[in-house]
């Protein structure tokens, strides 16, 4: 009896191995999207395995790459070349405030902080939003030539991060967006 | 006696043969005292024939500029389908709720909105199975095919009031 409780065992053990394998590479990145309304009582989540969101952001790049302006529209602004150069030598300063732009009620600072790009907004003297971006992942950004963005190697990065990503705190809402390996 | 068993064992047979190859049901049931209880179970091997057998004029989609995202849609599906589970999406207003879930190779679709609740089960072979190739053909060769696969599954579970209406393959 004891035997063939055994041999069973093992026979178990062996089947399981295949299933376990797949968890030594490593628990799969999650994208978390938070939308909350607290005054309209509504909420939405939405949790996606990183790469559903890799796969399903492949259409991206021709948007992306169609314009060649990412700041600014009807043809003002920097160009994605502009800003390229513009980012290679920001890159050389290490960490310092790259824009401010302080108004009556809003303030606005961009800013190096070691790994990260932040972009933080201030209404009132609360902060509204919050934005990180690792550095790697401007670089990978923009890794690709001329006017294109390169959508994938930034995913890429990003499959790395672990944290929040964005993080706006509105009167009425907040959004946050984050990675982490949690479902 | 020996007659009796043997001209039973015949439907008896080939019921169990019917059921071996799976059978979908739909179970309506009305709410009230009057209310009736319908079952219409169709046996699996039926409506595969008919899929199969399914004029191909009838089963085209017109796709337009959706065409060109058809490979994108079958990779997320299959991107879905080796990823882990867990809540995909929850969307919640007063009085309504939206949960999409990911449990094995099934995507379920709850929705709470006021009395009524629907649950969708959508095998995500049985998706993938369904969309159409570049001419916008829905390969229903395929799609009977994977209905095999998705025996022993609740497909639909509406609740609306007292009413009941479910779809379930077994």
């Amino acid at each position: 009896m004891k035997r063939s409780v055994l041999i069973g065992s093992g026979l178990l053990a062996v089947a399981l191995v295949p299933g376990a394998l797949p968890a030594a590479e490593g628990p799969t990145p999650w994208l978390h999207v938070r939308v909350e309304e607290p005054g309209r009582s509504s909420r939405v989540h939405v949790n996606l395995p990183l790469p559903v969101v890799e796969v399903a952001l492949k259409a991206a790049p021709q948007a992306l790459e169609s314009h060649g302006h990412i700041f600014g529209h009807d043809g003002k602004g920097f160009t994605v070349s502009d800003f390229r150069r513009m980012w290679g030598e920001l890159k050389k300063a290490g960490d310092t405030e790259l824009v401010s732009v302080e108004d009556q009620d809003e303030n606005v600072r961009v800013a190096r902080r070691g790994a990260v790009v932040e972009v933080k907004i201030d209404r009132k003297g609360k902060e509204a939003v919050k934005v990180e971006v690792p550095v790697e992942v401007v670089d990978a950004l923009l890794s690709g030539e001329g006017d294109e963005l390169n959508v994938r190697a930034a995913l890429a990065q990003l499959q790395k991060r672990r944290g929040d990503i964005v993080r706006v705190n509105d009167e009425n809402s907040t959004v946050r967006i984050w990675i982490d390996e949690q479902s | 006696m020996v007659k009796l068993l043997a001209v039973l064992s015949v439907p008896a047979t080939l019921v169990a043969a019917v059921a071996s190859l799976g059978v979908a049901v739909v179970d309506v049931r009305e709410g009230g005292p009057d209310g009736h209880h319908i079952v219409v179970p169709v046996p699996l091997a039926l409506v595969q024939t008919a899929l199969a057998f399914a004029p191909e004029e009838k089963v085209r989609v017109k796709l337009d500029r959706a065409a060109k995202h058809l490979p994108l849609a079958r990779e997320v599906l299959e991107a879905l389908a080796a990823g882990p589970d867990g809540e995909l999406v929850r969307v919640e207003e007063p009085g309504e709720q939206v949960v999409i879930t990911k449990v094995g190779d099934t995507l379920r679709v709850h929705v709470h909105d006021g009395n009524d609740d629907v649950t969708v089960n959508v095998p995500i072979p049985l998706a993938m199975a369904a969309i159409p190739d570049s001419e916008g053909r829905i390969p229903m060769v395929n799609l009977a095919g994977a209905l095999g696969g998705v025996r022993f599954t609740d497909l639909v579970d509406v609740r609306s009031g007292n009413d009941h209406v479910k779809v379930y393959v077994f």
